[in-house]
């Protein structure tokens, strides 16, 4: 028995359960020590974390940091140089196949049988699960699949779509997504948040691979934080949230005001451009203090957007990189 | 073996192994036909009368060319039907899990409950049935219409062709497999198949005139591939059989240890 600590909370683990707050809960998802090389070069390096049942987890990290390399090797395509990898209370192996048959997967990058049409893969892929997909006809209506057309006609969008629909219909206890809304419309997005929402309430664990901030903080609780290989941090979302950076940028009606914004706590990199505008980066725990500044203001424009991934990375877990390498 | 995985492979590789069977067959038939017109032409006194070294080289044999083995040795069997059938089976191999890698539909597959094992064995018995239609497509026109044409030969004669064809085609797939099965794309693997026969049919040729090239012999895959001694004679000998289902065994027993040990993403 040992005993790990994430949150401020206490956890005891046993094997792969593990006790939070008095309840026994299963980790379905759970690296040790999770090393992945290509020759010489670097996947992922010594990743550890740990996913309980009905949890929801975002894998966070910028193109290359490892994430699409820890998810084959939960899925046993890959076979870490070192650690090892356990999923759903079984160890990985790369001949996993009744393990597989419980996961839901949607690789990031959509790769299909390009000759082929939505149908034939929707029945393929029934026919190697070895039973009928139960939401498989609902999926295809409310992401508005069209399934008679072949994958080499499909958008990137519509490729996503079909993805989604290969990987979610058989409603798997974990559903592995890997930046599963990417080429997807806002309202496609949407859908896509709704239906992976209700899956989780129905009792399945989410790992989410993504590098859009937004995403990771509309569906997960906990959060990973990948770079460079290399797992830096592991918190709650919402401790995320309150770090993550801002891009504001204001219009007055008139002139910026003298000092409108001094003092601010959080806001950084303040330029002022033109008479009128000003523009700066802000912590998100500081954005009520600065709709409170600007309250008493008349304005013309406001915009309020997240910083890039690396930008929050330069800012709070750069350090953490430096002295783990 | 997943029933699933094998119809899917047939579906994508029907056009394929249509148009390689169809060519088979329009060959065959086209050899059956001119065998009548072949026979006491000028050509053959030229053709016999040329260096051994030169027969050698357009895919003739030490059969008599005007024997009907010579013949289809000479003409068809003994260079441009292994072309024909070793790159249908190098295209199959090379589709069977390289190309699929590379193109990262091996991901979308694996992601399923199917173990690896069951994957490539079931590839494998594709590879068998390629094999089996290439080699029927190859001589069965020859038993069907050779009748018409002054062709006889007993069935046991064709046993053997059938039987020996097969493992010929079998092995050069087997050997494709092995290389594809742990390849990440399908362009290295088949240059090296196609480099390795290539080099095995210079080595033949210069066997006639060189010592050096003399001592390959007995590794050289192609050497043993006699279609004129089945024809004319009726037999094969017992290190034939040996050399042909041991190569196919050994090379689909590699594949399958390859791909179950590898990444496949």
């Amino acid at each position: 028995m040992g005993s790990v600590s994430g949150a401020g909370e206490d956890v005891a683990t046993v094997g792969n359960l593990c006790v939070t707050e008095g309840a026994l809960r299963m980790q379905v998802v759970e690296t040790r020590g999770l090393t992945k090389f290509y020759g010489r070069d670097r996947g992922v390096e010594d990743v550890t974390l740990a996913v309980e049942a009905g949890t929801t987890f975002g894998f966070l990290g910028p193109n290359g940091a490892g994430k699409t390399t820890t998810i084959r090797c939960l899925l046993g395509m890959l076979k870490p140089t070192s650690g090892e990898a356990r999923v759903l209370g079984e160890r990985v192996t790369l001949d996993g196949a009744a393990l597989r048959g419980r996961v839901g997967y949607v690789a990031g990058e959509v790769r299909a049988f390009e000759r082929e049409t939505g149908a034939w893969h929707i029945d393929y892929i029934a026919r190697l699960r070895g039973a009928p997909a139960p939401s498989a006809l609902a999926l295809v209506e409310r992401l508005e699949f069209d399934p008679s057309r072949k994958v080499r006609e499909l958008s990137k969008g519509n490729k996503q779509k079909l993805a989604l629909i290969l990987g979610l219909m058989h409603d798997p206890e974990l559903l592995i997504l890997d930046e599963p809304t990417s080429g997807l419309d806002p309202l496609n997005q949407e859908t896509v948040f709704e239906v992976v929402g209700e899956r989780v309430s129905r009792g399945a664990t989410l790992f989410l691979s993504s590098h859009i901030l937004s995403e990771v903080e509309r569906l997960c609780e906990r959060v990973g934080i990948i770079r460079d290989g290399r797992l830096v941090a592991e918190e709650d979302v919402g401790d995320l949230i309150a770090k993550q950076l801002r891009d504001v940028s204001v219009t007055f009606d008139g002139p910026v005001p003298t000092g409108v914004l001094d003092g601010l706590d959080g806001l950084s990199d303040v330029v002022v451009s033109g008479e009128a505008t000003l523009s700066g980066r802000i912590r998100g725990d500081a954005i009520d203090a600065l709709v409170k500044r600007l309250a008493p203001h008349t304005l013309v424009d406001l915009t309020v957007a997240h910083a890039r991934l690396e930008d929050v990375f330069r800012e709070y877990y750069a350090h953490d990189t430096e002295v783990r390498s | 073996m997943s029933w699933t995985v094998l119809v899917a492979t047939l579906r994508q590789r029907r056009w394929m192994l249509l148009w390689y069977s169809l060519g088979l067959v329009s060959y065959s038939w086209v050899m059956v036909w001119f065998w009548p017109q072949f026979q006491g032409t000028e050509y053959v006194d030229l053709i016999e009368r040329l260096p051994e070294e030169l027969t050698a080289i357009l895919g003739g044999s030490a059969a008599d060319i005007g024997t009907l083995g010579g013949y289809f040795e000479t003409e068809y069997l003994g260079l441009m039907w292994m072309l024909i059938v070793s790159s249908a089976v190098i295209l199959y191999a090379m589709k069977a899990v390289a190309t699929e890698v590379s193109a990262g539909t091996m991901e979308l597959v694996l992601a399923q409950p199917i173990s690896r094992m069951r994957f490539i064995v079931t590839r494998v018995v594709g590879l068998v049935i390629v094999s089996a239609v290439l080699t029927v497509a190859t001589f069965a026109p020859i038993q069907l219409f050779g009748p018409r044409y002054d062709i006889d030969l007993p069935g046991e004669t064709y046993a053997l062709l059938y039987g020996l064809g097969m493992l010929f085609v079998l092995s050069i797939g087997g050997i494709s497999l092995a290389l594809s099965a742990g390849a990440r794309e399908a362009g290295r693997p088949a240059a090296i198949v196609g480099g390795v026969l290539g080099g095995m049919w210079i080595l033949h040729i210069l066997a006639e005139v060189s010592d050096i090239a003399g001592w390959f012999e007995p590794f050289n895959l192609l050497r043993y591939w006699r279609p004129a001694d089945i024809i004319n004679d009726g037999t094969v000998a017992a290190e034939v059989w040996w050399v042909y289902a041991g190569v196919a065994a050994a090379s689909l027993a590699v594949a399958v240890v390859r791909f179950v040990r590898r990444d496949v993403a």
